[in-house]
């Protein structure tokens, strides 16, 4: 199961505000004695990063995956370096469900679980409210199920 | 019971840190500041130093004064601290874990000494007294050890314990002194010396200090640490002690062994020599004390130690399965040596060249598998498997594997994983 396209929207939505801080950097660049030829150096960079990571999200947000089998969750993610974790229903301690202001705005929540080994990754961006909930219930109600704890 | 206190001159030794610091901070930015504004800017800054300086020693004495330990009549340690916001922590002697005793160098210069009293328990579940006389210190370790006793009476006290092994003081330093960092660190020292008095300048001198100092000082508070360091088998587990300054008593229930790592450096292969380390389950292992459970040793003495914590596990067996050629694309150096093993107990993993690590984590303790691909390892078709357990000194990672290869490993350690969940092992 993928998740919601709404996440590459939150995700360009934060890109368009850090960029308040590069195109400060640019007023700066501007206002300063500098040759007009740095200006467009600064520019072209800019913008040129800017397409890049818009794209780059797009593919990311694709990347996200994952899938409830029988005894554990599944989860996929990233495209330069990709990852699949397995988490075993029994092994989770707790599930995180968490949003930010602009995920509210768009609708969309984060599915995170912990089990004792803090290198576990598993994090589901993403999701719609209601299959977030539906999601977090349902490893809950395995997990509790299966639990052998450590 | 009366309340004590810890030795006056205590705040000032732990002040004596930032004497440096203030002095740097002085000379540097203070001196410009004087000469440009002549004999009142003089007279000002001293008269603020001097005023900074009383406000610091007042703070630091009323802090000192409202800081109390005692032991109370329920066999409780107790210490009350704080001025603005109070603390007061309370110790169950019965829970005692291990009592210490250090002595910083400054401390020792005026013959005090720090205690540290830890009990059993999860996160920061200790006092440390800084600082003591040394007559003092050593009386309130007595009493501390003897109320601890009373409180256990009901455990079985003077079990057989069982020695098992030891690492002597010259095979500690020698082992030390190999490490392979440690001992490229040396070789740049000495070239840099050579070099200095060669070409007479004073440059290379700082790097000396840097390439010299840092192994030398990393190898004695290691040496200090795990000096005198035995393992002995009791009822409750394995035991181990060591420290030369402090002494450090920990006892290891053998069933809280979530992972294990052999680890052998270039230089001790001659001697076939390993270090082994643990991950304990609920034990916050502290960065100056990684878990280790022998810190030099011949294999077969640490294999033997092995087989007492993991008992059943012929490590020299395990059914390892190789990185494929191709992997030398991407790790140039080790990857004759990558490999993962997978047994009904155990998955186990090899890694390094110049460093070799065997990681072992069981089963029955693994959180959840992970399979990650970098940009490299999908242009070879390789991938990376990793077995994520608590928190701890070891990483199970089986590098480099052949894509196909790891996918079979991974679903065989997820199978092997509810196998293990459901028919507990032991």
């Amino acid at each position: 199961v993928s998740v919601s396209p709404r996440l590459a929207t939150a995700r360009r939505i934060t890109l368009l505000l850090a960029y308040a801080v590069v195109v400060l950097g640019g007023v700066l660049v501007a206002l300063s004695p500098l040759a007009t030829a740095w200006l467009l150096v600064y520019v072209g960079l800019a913008a040129g990063v800017l397409v890049w990571s818009w794209w780059i999200i797009g593919r990311r947000v694709r990347s996200f995956g994952y899938t409830e089998r029988d005894d554990d969750l599944l989860v996929v993610s990233g495209i330069l370096v990709r990852r699949l974790v397995i988490v075993p229903y029994g092994r989770m301690q707790m599930v995180d469900l968490t949003a930010g202001p602009i995920d509210r705005w768009l609708g969309i929540s984060t599915v995170q679980l912990h089990t004792a080994a803090a290198t576990t990754d598993a994090t589901i961006p993403g999701l719609l409210p209601a299959e977030a909930a539906a999601l977090r219930d349902r490893l809950a109600a395995r997990g509790e199920q299966r639990n052998s704890g450590l | 019971v009366t309340p004590r206190r810890t030795h006056p001159l205590s705040p000032l030794i732990q002040a004596a840190p930032a004497v440096p610091a203030a002095a740097v901070f002085l000379i540097g930015p203070g001196s410009g500041l004087l000469s440009r504004g002549g004999l009142p800017a003089i007279g000002l800054a001293i008269a603020g130093a001097i005023a900074a300086y009383a406000a610091f020693v007042a703070v630091a004495w009323i802090l000192w004064w409202r800081r109390t330990y005692w032991i109370d009549s329920d066999g409780d340690l107790r210490l009350d601290s704080g001025l603005l916001h109070r603390s007061a922590r309370r110790l169950q002697l019965s829970r005692l874990q291990s009592v210490d005793i250090v002595a910083p160098v400054l401390a020792r210069l005026f013959g005090l000494v720090e205690v540290r009293v830890e009990v059993a328990g999860a996160g920061d579940s200790r006092i440390v007294l800084r600082y003591l006389a040394r007559p003092e210190a050593d009386a309130l370790r007595a009493q501390v050890l003897g109320m601890a006793r009373q409180r256990e009476s009901d455990a079985p006290e003077g079990d057989p314990a069982i020695p098992l092994a030891q690492a002597p003081a010259g095979r500690l330093m020698a082992g030390l002194l190999l490490r392979s960092v440690t001992a490229a660190l040396l070789v740049a020292t000495a070239a840099l010396l050579v070099v200095t008095v060669l070409a007479q300048g004073p440059a290379g001198l700082i790097l000396v200090i840097v390439t010299g100092g840092l192994p030398i000082l990393s190898v004695a508070t290691e040496f200090l640490a795990n000096h005198g360091f035995r393992v002995d088998r009791t009822a409750q587990g394995l035991r181990i002690r060591r420290g030369l300054l402090s002494t450090q008593t920990r006892t290891i229930p053998p069933d809280r062994v979530h992972a294990i790592a052999i680890v052998s450096p270039l230089l001790w292969r001659r001697w076939d020599w390993v270090r082994v380390t643990l991950t304990i389950a609920g034990v916050e292992a502290d960065q100056a004390r990684p878990d280790v459970l022998i810190p030099v040793a011949p294999r077969e003495e640490a294999l033997r130690l092995i087989g007492e914590v993991l008992p059943g596990l012929d490590i020299d067996a395990l059914p390892f399965e190789s990185a494929p050629p191709r992997a030398r694309w991407r790790a140039p150096w080790s990857w004759r040596f990558l490999a993962c093993a997978i047994t009904p107990e155990v998955i186990a993993a090899r890694s390094g060249r110049i460093t070799r690590t065997v990681s072992i984590a069981l089963h029955a303790h693994v959180q959840s598998v992970r399979v990650t691909q970098g940009p490299w390892e999908r242009r070879l078709s390789l991938a990376s498997l990793h077995a994520d357990t608590a928190p701890g000194p070891v990483a199970v990672v089986a590098r480099h594997l052949a894509l196909d290869e790891i996918d079979d490993l991974a679903a065989r350690e997820v199978e092997q994983m509810r196998r293990a969940r459901l028919t507990p092992w032991r």
